[in-house]
């Protein structure tokens, strides 16, 4: 417990809290008896993967159990006050007054048919705060200390007007509209580019600091959750793992888990140069511009190489066009101007007019493994195909052939041979999906965010594979993705694209060195560090006023 | 403000052609029939001569497109040409026929649908609950059955039984409006029964589906209270479903008035169409499709234009 | 009638007592609201409105024994992962399924369970019901129930064929349109549209008024009619489908459309197009029933339900039930199979919204 925080200041203490939510006709413990301790003007970052239960506690330290879930035990006790046991009627006066919240998508917590002012001063009205003419006043100085545009006039529009940073903004003022004790922040930042991630995050610390509000930071983000926390408590699977200062928890782990929660990319593979014996590129993207029907132009001049046995990254935020250059690339898009050239030949623009042996070359593994894969086909199958498709393969030699890639991505053939995807999990799933792009005998491949939707442990398991497989069969990998670690870790070239456009582009270690172009720059300093006085540092750095304008094109 | 605009006409012009298509597939589907309506009025005694003296007064023997093109520009303006049985024109068949019809229906429909809504909604947030389950089964039991089963029943029971309505729903001149409504209170009532059972399950649905909203609990995080919740935060939104499930039910009522209109003897264009159909008196019954299927595609129509009409995203553009 | 009065009141408390003292919170609150509802509704229609009560009481309690001890036999026949999706069934469910089975076994073995033939005259006209004849005779002497049994066979398999009809074209058209797409995708759905933008019932009057009522001809046109609605769900789950990644990774290996649609996409669209097959069916019985009724439908001396109703119909102003009773028929079939519906598309959303 940190020391800043009196003992007598304790504004909210839960527990041994239980929580059951109802699935397949029973009640499951999804939190299995969680301690917390919240002092006035603390703020505590909740991390922890997808499924640890971090929402659930969120919820329930306002009193609140979602459809289907149920508090099944434990206390809550907010400044004197016992949750688990009030009535409906106490806890919903102390929601939006005492404790606010603050939702992961402001775009759909936000309701559409009314002015997002009014909905702002709708608590402070109903609580007889403040009238409607002081609230609004003072939505517009909330407005203002959260750095939005036209602090006078944004709150008269509608949420649909505004953009997702400004709405997230929009939404940190809502919870501050009757200055609560306690706000509760849900993965506020998660849905948002790591360039808007910053103003956000600068200002909901701001607010809060200034307020001497506390605050819940739900996260599974560490860097993010480093910047904002004072005490940082680590969950999993509806247990708490460890607690400590944010601090300490950096500097000192205990656990295992927390560790290997820490633990930065640790693989890194020797970055490698352009063939210099004249060996033709395999891909070569050459000046092509790309629109959806009817739509704006997405890529516009887009060229880039890609040699035999390399990996390039494309980097870049959503909307860069860093997907639709793959889509171009596959022949999904056909692009309305320049060219994909395979080892020196044209490659008929739609994926239609392509051979098979064309098509077999450049082979795609996709960011949602569940997706990617028909969930009811059998693995035999799913990897197979390819081979029976491309290579004709039948009887007995399919089967080896089967075995053979399962050996290659590391499973056991007897073991998965008659599974469903279902069955698997999220890494081996994302194995199954390599193995696929391998069982076509393809010298190049799309890796379209592959790492992002896996916890950091098992990611890293993939880019060894992915690696491994690279100085194996001699690919050539075209690797998208928003991480930079993960481009730290295995690019040998880098490709930065904004608004369509390549913004700048050349081997990873003069990426990394500046001097950058202005928005690799930005991009760069974006990325939150572990580091917990890194967004202070960058603040002042970038000076409070242009944190991330530059991104507002 | 040009957006929504451009998007309601747009909306419009596509229900006009579609009325265009179907107006072509009614005319065209009786031109595939043997033989012509000059053949059909003199019937199989007539010598040719009389045969093409009748088709040349009835200009049959003018190409398709002109006469198509004649039908429907007479049918714009009410003039659906003249019976095949009687000779006289069919709108005088059909025009007041088509007005009872139109008061049975709105009658059902001013019954029903405050109705219906108020229940769905009830329903909506008592769900999971015994009342919600009992009214799920008998909404079921209402939709599936045949409109004629709970005509017969209610015939059965509040006319025969216990006589406290008419059971056939004749109209005559001069009737106050309380005996007319008496007496077409039972098929009113089948109607009801139906398009309340169907209404008020889309009313349900629309609404938990509201309700499961992330604004929604938002707006529950907010401290605000449940009657708030519902009346500020979902109707607003909730304008677009529901104008849709009145729409469709309005629609659904047009074809289930033929049905009750045979069981009640009613006089309405529902009768007069299956009546038609039995006789093969072709016009009457191109007459009366195309009356049903404009009234049907208006207010398919109207739910469209009120869901753009209530949308908030396309009534305040960026 | 003293004694029935007095023993429904008394029998309606005991219940609610002994439910209260076993704690069964749910039902003593059902039952004792039963009572104070009879209170009233004694007061004001006598005896005779508490025997309905109780007679409709007593037919909802067997309906409901029935279907529960059907559906623990239906657990003790089926295979093991099966029985443990029927557990989860609520009693209406299984009610649909057992009357499904008796509708199915009643129109396969009509020949054999009905005594007398479906055309056969065998009494005078509206003859009442005695020993020979279950439901007395019809307007032309012959036997009603034997007629029942057979509409059982002709009536369900029309419909049945008719909506295979539907479903196969409209399933079809839909699946190539997910997986084409493009030009092929827009004129399909202005077609289905435009065939959805004309009243089903005003749509098949018209038709059949044209080509006449033979049952190929009914059987095209209801098919023709309702396939739109099938296209559209049909395009719909597959739409949701062809934009998983997949299907792309399929695409791009060079796989036609044909193995897209029977190896990728069926496989995962089976659930909803078995609903669906089911609430298609009831549209289509509906308005054949209606046809029918109309005198559109499968032409006498073909037993048929609808018909039954319209030759009967003249019965009801004499208080008899015999049209009721054809037309109860399609009711209880309909309602069988949107109760089964409603708990498969309960079971694919219910999980959600829980």
């Amino acid at each position: 417990m940190s020391a800043k925080f009196l003992e007598k200041d304790i504004l909210l203490e839960i527990e041994d809290l239980q929580i059951q939510g109802y699935s397949e006709e029973t009640w499951i413990d999804i939190i299995k008896g969680v301690n917390l301790t919240l002092h006035r003007g603390e703020v505590l970052g909740l991390i922890g993967e997808s499924g640890a239960g971090k929402s659930t506690i969120g919820a329930a330290a306002m009193g609140y159990a979602r459809d289907g879930t149920r508090i099944s035990g434990g206390r809550i006790e907010f400044d004197g006050i016992e949750l688990t046991t009030a009535t409906e009627s106490d806890k919903r006066s102390l929601r939006g007054s005492r404790i606010a919240y603050v939702a992961q998508s402001a775009a759909a917590s936000f309701n559409p048919a009314h002015k997002i002012i009014d909905q702002h001063t709708e608590a402070p009205v109903q609580y007889r705060i403040q009238k409607r003419l002081e609230a609004q006043e003072d939505a517009m100085k909330l407005y203002e200390q959260l750095r939005l545009p036209n602090p006078n006039e944004i709150g008269f529009r509608y949420p649909h007007q505004v953009s997702g940073g400004q709405l997230q903004r929009a939404m940190t003022a809502m919870a501050m509209s009757c200055r609560p004790d306690l706000i509760i922040f849900d993965e506020p930042t998660t849905a948002l580019d790591v360039t808007t991630q910053i103003e956000v995050l600068a200002a909901i610390r701001d607010i809060v600091d200034q307020y001497n509000t506390a605050a819940i930071y739900i996260t599974h983000d560490l860097a993010v959750v480093a910047q904002m926390a004072d005490t940082i408590k680590v969950l999993l699977k509806g247990e708490e793992v460890e607690q400590a200062s944010t601090v300490e928890m950096l500097e000192n782990p205990q656990e295992d888990y927390t560790k290997s929660l820490w633990a930065v990319r640790s693989f890194k593979r020797p970055q490698k140069a352009r063939p210099k014996d004249g060996t033709e590129p395999i891909i070569s993207v050459k000046n092509i511009d790309a629109a959806y029907t009817g739509g704006v132009k997405v890529l516009d001049d887009v060229s880039f190489d890609i040699y035999p046995g390399m990996t390039v990254a494309v980097v870049g935020e959503s909307g860069s066009g860093k997907s639709t250059t793959a889509r171009c690339i596959t022949g999904l898009l056909p692009p309305m101007a320049g060219e994909i050239q395979f080892k020196g030949d044209t490659l008929p623009p739609k994926y239609t007019d392509r051979s098979k042996d064309q098509l077999r070359q450049a082979q795609m593994i996709y960011q949602m493994a569940d997706t990617a894969l028909n969930p009811k086909v059998q693995i035999n199958e799913i990897i197979g195909r390819p081979a029976q498709f491309y290579s004709g393969l039948k009887g007995t030699a399919l089967k080896q052939r089967v075995d053979e890639l399962l050996d290659l991505i590391e499973l056991e053939p007897s073991k998965y041979y008659y599974r469903y995807p279902p069955e698997l999990s999220g890494g081996q799933k994302q194995r199954i999906g390599i193995a696929r792009a391998l069982a076509a005998e393809p010298e190049f491949i799309i890796c379209d965010e592959v790492t992002s939707a896996l916890d950091q442990l098992v990611a890293e398991g993939i880019l060894k594979l992915l690696d491994r497989l690279q100085r194996d069969l001699g690919l050539a990998y075209m690797f998208i993705t928003h991480d930079l670690a993960t481009v730290r870790s295995i690019a040998d070239e880098v490709v930065v694209m904004q608004n369509g456009k390549v913004v700048e582009q050349g081997p990873k270690d003069k990426m990394f060195t500046p001097p950058h172009h202005p928005y690799t720059d930005l991009l760069l300093s974006s990325v939150p560090e572990m580091d917990p006085n890194w967004l202070t540092t960058l603040l002042e750095e970038r000076g409070v006023d242009n944190i991330g304008e530059k991104a507002d094109v | 403000m040009g957006g929504l605009l451009n998007l309601v006409l747009k909306r419009l012009g596509l229900g006009l052609i579609t009325l265009l298509v179907v107006s072509i597939l009614i005319f065209f589907a009786v031109e595939l029939l043997p033989g012509d309506t000059a053949e059909q009025i003199l019937g199989q005694g007539a010598t040719e001569e009389t045969v093409a003296a009748l088709r040349e007064q009835l200009g049959l023997n003018r190409p398709w497109y002109v006469r198509y093109l004649d039908w429907l520009s007479g049918a714009v303006v009410g003039d659906f040409g003249v019976s095949a049985l009687s000779g006289e024109p069919v709108m005088d068949v059909i025009g007041g026929r088509f007005v009872n019809t139109l008061f049975l229906a709105a009658y059902a429909a001013v019954l029903a649908v405050p109705l219906a809504i108020t229940l769905g909604v009830i329903v909506a947030l008592l769900r999971n609950t015994v009342f919600d389950r009992v009214a799920n089964v008998l909404t079921l039991t209402s939709i599936s059955s045949p409109e004629f089963f709970l005509g017969y029943i209610l015939i059965l029971f509040l006319a025969v039984k216990n006589p406290f309505f008419p059971a056939i729903a004749s109209l005559s001149d001069g009737m106050s409006l309380g005996e007319l409504l008496n007496r077409t209170f039972l098929p009113a009532l089948t109607l009801v029964l139906v398009v309340t059972a169907h209404m008020m399950r889309m009313t349900r649905a629309a609404i938990i589906n509201l309700l499961a909203s992330p604004y929604i609990e938002m707006a529950r995080l907010k401290g605000v209270s449940p009657w708030r919740v519902i009346v500020r935060h979902a109707l607003p939104n909730a304008w677009a479903p529901i104008i849709n499930v009145v729409a469709l039910n309005l629609a659904y009522l047009i074809t289930g008035v033929v049905l009750v209109e045979v069981v009640f003897v009613y006089p309405g264009i529902g009768q007069a169409l299956v009546d038609a159909v039995a006789k093969r008196n072709f016009p009457v019954v191109q007459a009366a499709s195309l009356i049903f299927a404009a009234t049907f595609i208006l207010l398919n129509l109207a739910a469209d234009v009120g869901a753009i009409l209530t949308n908030p995203r396309l009534r305040h553009p960026k | 009638m003293m004694f029935f009065v007095i023993g429904y009141y008394v029998f309606l408390l005991l219940a609610s007592v002994v439910l209260s003292l076993f704690n069964q919170t749910k039902w003593f609150r059902m039952v004792f609201a039963l009572f104070l509802v009879s209170i009233i509704v004694g007061i004001v229609g006598g005896a005779p409105a508490l025997r309905a009560i109780a007679i409709f009481a007593a037919l909802l309690a067997t309906a409901a024994a029935l279907s529960f001890a059907f559906k623990e036999f239906l657990i003790l026949i089926v295979r093991p992962n099966l029985a443990k999706e029927l557990r989860t069934a609520p009693l209406t469910a299984s009610f649909g399924i057992f009357i499904i089975f008796t509708y199915a076994i009643a129109g396969t073995f009509a020949p054999w369970i009905a005594p007398y033939g479906q055309a056969e005259v065998i009494a005078g006209a509206f003859a009442p019901a005695d020993a020979n004849m279950l439901l007395g005779a019809d307007q032309l002497g012959r036997d009603v129930f034997s007629r029942i049994i057979y509409g059982a066979r002709n009536s369900v398999g029309l419909a049945l064929i008719s909506t295979l009809g539907a479903f196969i074209l409209g399933a079809l058209a839909g699946l190539l349109a997910a997986v084409k797409g493009g030009w092929f995708d827009q004129f399909m759905g202005r077609v289905a549209d435009i065939i959805m933008s004309v009243p089903s019932l005003i749509f098949a009057l018209l038709m059949l008024s044209i080509f006449g009522t033979k049952s190929w001809v009914i059987v095209l046109v209801v098919a023709i009619i309702y396939s739109p609605r099938v296209f559209r769900l049909t395009r719909a789950v597959a739409g949701n489908i062809v934009v998983m990644d997949y299907i792309e990774a399929a695409k791009l290996r060079g796989e036609g459309d044909w193995y897209l649609i029977r190896r990728e996409i069926l496989p995962n669209s089976t659930a909803p197009l078995i609903a669906e097959f089911g609430l298609e069916f009831v549209f289509v019985f509906l308005l054949i029933a209606g046809l029918s009724f109309l005198g559109l439908g499968i032409q006498p001396p073909t037993a048929d339900w609808g018909s039954m109703v319209r030759e009967n119909a003249t019965l009801i102003s004499f208080g008899d039930i015999t049209p009721l009773i054809p037309a109860a028929a399609i009711a209880l079939l309909t309602v069988s199979v949107n109760f089964v519906v409603d708990w498969m598309l309960w079971r694919s959303s219910g999980l959600k919204e829980k």
